[in-house]
């Protein structure tokens, strides 16, 4: 598996396309995917995720590591996953991709932001008959743009994913989710796990890259687990993307953190 | 029933492995466990099985035939009902008892092998039989240990069950391995001892040593060791099925392949 590389020269390792497109559940996702492809978790007919080894045989990463973890005695698919996204490693890869400038503090959509803009407007106007009312423009736009607020995923971050592909299955997880489709076809399909497994992550919809071709389908399943607590109040600012809700998950659920799609 | 029908090698089938052992080739039966199934939901794997036509054999823990209490006629109901719809040619338990005075051990215990024992486990497998759909086959257990004033030895004991009662055998060569580790019994003896020719299958299964001390634990790696005796009974019979069990710490599709192949190759080497 050929790790990509950005236009920045950025490596992004799976989890952190899955966290820049879609937040910590679909980081989370990621993590699984990976361990599934490896063959260090097996996913039963009713869901059950059990790992393969004792230990942490064969994890490459902290989540992967907190992962198998969960799976050790054998967990629900939904469960392993949200549980993943709301650990301390999901916490400190949510650091890393502040660090890395990836990401940054979303700043919620203030609901008159449109007001600011208006004030703009007509102060543009009067400046025709009066001048001095062109003073109070920048003022007015400065109250735009901070209204307006911002989105989790940073220009250098949704500049990244721009170059990623769903190269194999892993990163089919990582941009689109076991629930999304990639080329027309299941992403569930290529890890031979039925929908009543991949559906048991709870429907939300995520209208950000969950579909290669059509946009459609899919349970978006990462924003699931970000949006059970994207909304609710424990959602803090240290859950990093899900905490958006603004402006950067635009608006209808979590969409994921940011989303480097739009 | 004149015989066992050729039943292959198979594998146990835990609801944690249902897509390994869909997927696995050369599975030619399975065994579920009768305790764990509903009657009226069966898991879509299982169903999945029975309709490629492969054979599914309920296997009992509870029915604690060796013990001094009366069997409880709804347990076995639901092992018969579970044949019946599994369309199963026989159905087992084993040679042992696992409640007693109100408590339950959560552990096969060995019977004591006195005569009286056996009057005792002869009675509870015939009123077993009389309410079961399908032939009973009863498997030998791991002991740790050995009841006083045995007055039999486990090959004896057996073959004298299969008498009184015209009940098959079960035999685990894993269980056969660990009772000569840990009591000092002679696996080759009790080969001798038992009526071979009411062999119902074999089962295979791995284990680990905790000091001087050999734990079947179903959840490692089956030894060298346990399938050289399952080929000391293949020299002297030709199985009608010999099944893997694993419980617990599965390992991966191919390390479970690798083991099932293992087996195969013992019983294959004979039929050559």
């Amino acid at each position: 598996m050929v790790t990509p590389v950005t236009s920045l020269g950025t490596r992004l390792s799976p989890e952190e396309i899955g966290y820049l497109t879609a937040g910590p559940g679909r980081a989370a996702e990621t993590a699984l995917a990976r361990l599934i492809d490896a063959d260090l978790v097996r996913v039963s007919r009713q869901g059950l995720v059990s790992a393969v080894h004792l230990g942490d045989h064969g994890a490459l990463t902290e989540l992967e590591r907190r992962t198998l973890s969960y799976a050790r005695t054998g967990a629900r698919f939904d469960t392993v996953v949200q549980s993943t996204a709301y650990s301390t490693e999901m916490k400190r890869l949510h650091q890393h991709l502040l660090d890395q400038k990836l990401m940054q503090q979303p700043r919620r959509r203030h609901e008159g932001w449109w007001f600011s803009l208006a004030v703009a407007i007509v102060l543009v106007v009067l400046g025709f008959t009066a001048p001095a009312f062109f003073l109070g423009v920048p003022i007015a736009l400065l109250f735009f743009v901070w209204q307006r607020g911002r989105k989790a995923v940073t220009e250098a971050g949704a500049k990244a994913l721009r170059h990623v592909a769903a190269t194999d299955r892993v990163h089919a997880v990582a941009l689109y989710g076991f629930c999304g489709k990639v080329n027309g076809h299941a992403v569930a399909d290529l890890f031979e796990l039925s929908q009543g497994i991949v559906k048991m992550l709870p429907l939300k919809q995520n209208r950000k890259r969950r579909s290669s071709s059509d946009g459609g389908g899919g349970c978006g399943s990462s924003c699931s687990s970000c949006g059970s607590g994207c909304g609710g109040s424990s959602c803090s600012s240290s859950s990093s993307g899900c905490s958006s809700g603004g402006s950067s998950c635009g608006g209808g659920g979590c969409g994921g953190g940011g989303g480097g799609g739009d | 029933m004149a015989g066992i029908t050729d039943l292959g090698v198979g594998i146990g089938w835990r609801s944690e492995i249902d897509l390994t052992v869909e997927r696995l080739p050369g599975v030619d039966f399975v065994e579920v466990v009768a305790e764990n199934l509903h009657i009226g939901h069966l898991p879509e794997s299982v169903t999945l099985l029975l309709e490629r036509g492969i054979p599914v054999l309920p296997h009992a823990v509870s029915l604690s035939l060796g013990g001094a209490d009366p069997v409880d006629l709804s347990r076995v109901e639901h092992l018969g009902r579970i044949a019946e719809a599994v369309g199963a040619p026989m159905v087992s338990d084993h040679v042992c008892f696992v409640r007693a005075g109100g408590l339950d051990s959560g552990h096969l215990m060995p019977v004591p092998r006195t005569k009286d024992a056996l009057d005792v486990l002869v009675a509870n497998v015939k009123l077993a039989q009389e309410n079961l759909p399908v032939p009973l086959a009863l498997e030998n257990v791991a002991a740790l240990l050995e009841w006083p004033d045995g007055e039999l030895s486990e090959g004896q004991f057996l073959a004298e069950l299969v008498e009184r009662t015209d009940c098959w055998l079960l035999v685990d060569v894993a269980n056969l391995y660990a009772n000569a580790r840990n009591i000092g019994t002679d696996p080759h003896r009790f080969l001798d001892e038992i009526p071979l020719e009411r062999l119902a299958y074999v089962h295979v299964a791995g284990g680990v040593d905790h000091g001087d001390v050999y734990h079947d634990t179903h959840a490692h790696a089956v030894l060298p060791e346990v399938l050289g005796v399952l080929d000391e009974l293949c020299s002297r019979v030709k199985p009608p099925g010999v099944l893997l069990e694993r419980d617990d710490n599965y390992p991966s599709d191919a390390e479970i392949a690798s083991e099932l192949a293992a087996i195969r190759a013992v019983v294959e080497k004979h039929r050559a």
